[in-house]
């Protein structure tokens, strides 16, 4: 039953607190000066043919469209900048087929993709969930450029980098090299308007990706699971616009901007194999002149394994998992964490308060999503956090793109995480 | 409703923590009366000049709404735009039913100011319809009629039943959009969600889901979310689980003419600055109409005007409450018309109200559903229910005989439960045998203070009612009466003592509404 909540002055405090933090907020935080800069989030229509400078797109519908879009200020953005951006810089050419591009040879039909040089294939530390598809991943840095460091948030690219990630089905997880599909590559581009996202769907004899903006539904993709029990599922190939309802922050005036999610210094701080060196990642980076600023190792923050009990504790490894899973959402500045005031961001999920979720009721989670506050501290049965991670069920579970499946090993790791805190009731 | 833990707060510190409330005056009282966005915001629609000069024009500008007026015609036509297509390429895009991934590909490849024109018929998607542009219209060839999952020659219906998990129908974000003469069918979440946006105008639309009374539908009907000049008109909604119409987190919405039946809320005004509710038909759901701030939303709703609307027969049995949950609308008992919970400046006139088997009219302090301040600190502390005019209106009766129509549940809609064990005793010992057609919670301006009987000024006066109506209005002071039925030897008696009924025209609730009065829209 509740007990009596109100624990006298204690709560007056912080209420004093809180009054006086209110005052200085401000409550509107409304879009001012709208145009300046401009907004749109997804440049519109992006140029098929290289070398034409963006001004002449947008000639005498809003100067400057492209200058100010990207920059969205503080927090996590950080990525593209207005200094990059300006009328003169040729935009990436999109091609229609993933090898219009130039940035592999061979084919998932022939020996599988290669990357050419220059593409330079990484492994985060702990990836995405994506219904266990395998992913490869390569990010390209045009020539005589460089991405710059940045310790929390993701690597400042310059305009013409290239990120691609190709999702992949094995017959079998238990023997993931051997059978494998592939299903699709998507590609960010980073355009000089901003961050650009193209989805490219493998044909079945496996030699060739096509655009495909609008997306897919690939029906009935079969797997055996590591358990050796089959699954059958639908998968999403998720169109443009939906690719931004992940890859987005806020700008001050509210408006998404698309921006890269795991290109970050602590998922890429671990060492990759290259040709037959294994080398860390970033330091590979700084080594072929592609990154700069990068302080020495000791210096870079790293996210473990968050699924490797030898690399760190269960608290950093469960919040880790959140932190690449949930936390482009559930950030204050992305959308869905404006309106949910859920958190779960590395930095936010340092202090397990109420923004983090512990006792937090949802402001419109709706019914059945398996309790009332989203972690209730010592028992994820009753928590809406777990469920909606553990449930397959449409309209409940969550993220909501990418999964169609449970992640078993990450419901684990959540429920183990929220029965560690020491319990306690919530009012 | 949350269960209601007041009863568990002492007395003397409620006191002691609520007097603190006094402090954060500088809430957003500047917003309160003026057209807080037009000035900052926008350029002005009747002026405006896109050609590459938008830079400086806007900056500072703190009459644009004022110089609309003459030069447009219509309340929603007056509004401040955003982004203009004037003098953009405009183009359209026809798409057939089979064109469904044709239409995808467009969609996701949008050049500024695009009209999708649908034809006739049926169109199935396996995934939602993803807008992330400016200047959209997409317009379809009629919203048919209801029940129809399948376009006829003269209807457009876009079909979600086969869909992947987790998707929407129509999905938008962007500045000036509109969407029209269409249905959407079955969508996994929601039909139509519209965030972030500006300049939205929805049209003779129809959402539906194809089974009624279903938890497992879809949450919301038609759903814009934290945008701001926002038009919902000749509308229809249907079995959704949660709103049928929803506006949220919103500043400036017009809701007209509306059809929401079937659904949990039929129409939801939430988290509002500024809305404008019209000659809409709440009918069949579990509560028609509702206006309500949640917790920790930095939106402190207010100025909400509800006219002419048709909010009767809302009986519909809950079936978003299938376990205890913090979902506002799932914990609403079945029967009630219209709940106004932690809203202010709200006035209610030319309505019809009646059949509704709980009450018509319930007033509601956020404290009932978030009895911790600091969980409202985000919207300035905007718990208080407060300045609600209710004048001019018929009840035609009918109302508050039934409380969630007999089958109250303690666990899942934990006010219901209190309300029928009052009026239980109440009919069965006192003659009283309904509800009246206004329940007011008693609990603002918390804490509750019984020499000041009407101090979050509810005005209910003027109103047409059955003959047979007696009091009209009843202070239901919940928190005593909580604190009466929820402890270990409930005490009925003792929790009927607590309410107290009030006449049409008794005072103190027969007062004039509040000023400035509402100028909307």
């Amino acid at each position: 039953m509740r007990t009596p909540f109100f624990p006298g002055l204690g709560l007056a405090a912080v209420l004093l607190t809180a009054a006086v933090v209110s005052c200085s907020g401000g409550e509107d935080p409304e879009p001012s000066g709208v145009d300046a800069g401009d907004s749109t989030p997804d440049a519109g229509t992006p140029p098929v043919d290289s070398g034409t400078p963006d001004a002449g797109e947008d000639a005498g519908v809003d100067a400057g469209v492209d200058s100010g879009t990207p920059d969205a200020g503080e927090g996590d953005a950080g990525t593209p900048d207005a200094g990059d951006a300006g009328p003169g810089l040729p935009s990436v050419a999109i091609p229609d087929t993933l090898s219009g591009f130039g940035l592999f040879t061979g084919s998932p039909a022939d020996g599988g993709l290669q990357p050419v040089e220059g593409n330079i294939p990484y492994e985060p530390t702990t990836p995405l969930f994506s219904d266990y598809a395998l992913k490869s991943r390569t990010l390209y840095v045009p020539p005589g450029k460089t991405a710059g460091y940045h310790a929390r948030d993701v690597l400042d690219l310059p305009v013409g980098s290239i990120i691609t990630k190709t999702f992949s089905f094995p017959a079998d997880l238990r023997e993931p090299e051997k059978d494998v599909r592939a299903i699709e590559t998507r590609v960010l581009v980073r355009q000089p308007g901003g961050w650009e996202a193209y989805p490219y769907l493998w044909n079945a004899a496996q030699t060739e990706a096509t655009k495909a903006s609008g997306g897919a539904v690939v029906p009935g993709i079969q797997l055996i699971d590591e358990a050796g029990v089959t699954r059958t599922f639908d998968y999403l190939v998720p169109s443009r616009n939906q690719c931004t309802k992940c890859h987005h922050v806020l700008d001050s005036a509210k408006n998404q901007v698309m921006v890269p999610i795991g290109v970050k210094a602590r998922y890429l701080n671990r060492d990759h194999v290259y040709g037959a060196q294994a080398a860390n990642q970033l330091q590979h980076l700084a080594g072929l002149g592609k990154l700069s600023g990068l302080p020495s190792l000791d210096e870079v923050p790293r996210a473990p394994d968050a699924f490797n009990p030898d690399e760190a504790n269960l608290d950093t490894r469960a919040r880790t998992y959140l932190d690449i899973n949930c936390a482009h959402c559930h950030n204050p500045k992305s959308t869905a964490g404006d309106t949910s005031r859920l958190f779960l961001d590395i930095a936010s999920t340092e202090t397990l308060n109420l923004n983090a979720g512990v006792c937090k009721r949802p402001g419109s989670a709706g019914s059945g999503v398996g309790g009332e506050f989203d972690i209730v501290p010592g028992d994820h049965s009753v928590s809406i956090l777990w469920y909606r991670l553990d449930t397959e069920e449409s309209g409940k579970m969550m993220p909501e793109l990418g999964r169609a499946l449970r992640h078993d090993q990450a419901s684990r790791l959540i429920a183990d995480w929220i029965d560690a805190m020491p319990a306690r009731a919530c009012e | 409703m949350r269960c209601l833990p007041l009863p568990y707060a002492p007395r003397a510190v409620l006191v002691a923590l609520l007097g603190l409330l006094a402090l954060p005056a500088c809430s957003d009282e500047e917003d309160d009366t003026g057209t807080p966005d037009a000035g900052q915001q926008v350029r002005d629609a009747g002026t405006q000049n896109d050609a590459g000069t938008d830079a400086g024009t806007d900056a500072g500008t703190q009459d644009d709404a004022g110089t609309d007026a003459g030069t447009d015609a219509g309340s929603s036509a007056a509004w401040p735009v955003d982004f203009s297509c004037e003098g953009k390429e405009q183009r359209t895009l026809t798409f057939n039913a089979g064109q469904e991934q044709e239409l995808q590909n467009a969609v996701n490849d949008l050049a500024e100011c695009t009209t999708l024109q649908l034809g006739a018929g049926t169109f199935h998607f396996n995934n939602a319809i993803t807008i992330r542009q400016n200047g959209i219209t997409i317009v379809g060839a009629g919203k048919g009629t209801k029940g129809e999952g399948t376009g006829g020659t003269a209807s457009t219906v876009l079909d979600f039943s086969n869909a992947v998990g987790n998707s929407n129908g129509i999905d938008v974000v962007g500045k000036l959009f509109t969407v029209k003469d269409l249905a959407i069918w079955n969508a996994k979440k929601d039909g139509l969600r519209i965030e972030n946006s500006t300049n939205v105008f929805i049209q003779r639309i129809r959402t539906e889901w194809a089974q009624e009374n279903q938890e497992s539908n879809g949450k919301y009907g038609i759903y814009p979310v934290k945008s701001t000049y926002v038009l919902v008109e000749d509308c229809e909604a249907y079995n959704a689980a949660d709103a049928g119409i929803y506006v949220g987190q919103t500043r400036r919405a017009i809701v007209r003419r509306n059809v929401a039946k079937q659904n949990v809320a039929g129409i939801e005004i939430e988290n509002t600055k500024y809305a404008f509710v019209e000659g809409n038909t709440a009918v069949d759901n579990t509560t028609g109409l509702v206006v309500f701030d949640l917790p920790g939303n930095p939106i402190k709703g207010t100025d909400i005007l509800v006219v002419g609307n048709t909010i009767t027969g809302n009986n519909r049995p809950n079936f978003a409450s299938v376990q205890a949950s913090s979902s506002t609308v799932s914990q609403v008992p079945a029967g009630t018309g219209t709940f106004i919970l932690a809203s202010r400046r709200v006035e209610l006139t030319g309505n019809t109200w009646g059949d509704n088997n709980t009450v018509d009219i319930a007033v509601l302090s956020g404290l009932a559903i978030e009895p911790d301040p600091t969980q409202w600190q985000a919207g300035f502390f905007n718990f208080n229910s407060s300045d609600v005019y209710v004048h001019g209106n018929t009840f035609i009766g009918g109302s508050g005989d039934s409380v969630d129509n007999g089958t109250p549940d303690a666990e899942r809609r934990p006010l219901g439960a209190l309300v029928y064990a009052v009026y239980g005793y109440g009919a069965a010992t006192q003659g009283v045998t309904h509800v009246e057609h206004l329940l007011w919670d008693g609990i603002d301006p918390a804490p509750r203070n019984e020499t000041r009987l009407n101090g979050a000024n509810i005005c209910f006066t003027g109103n047409a009612l059955p003959a047979t109506t007696q009091a009209s209005l009843v202070d239901f002071d919940l928190q005593a009466v909580s604190g009466h039925l929820r402890s270990s030897t409930p005490k009925l008696p003792e929790a009927w003592n607590e309410t107290r009924r009030y006449a049409q025209g008794a005072a103190p609730f027969n007062c004039s509404g509040f000023t400035p009065g509402l100028a909307l829209p």
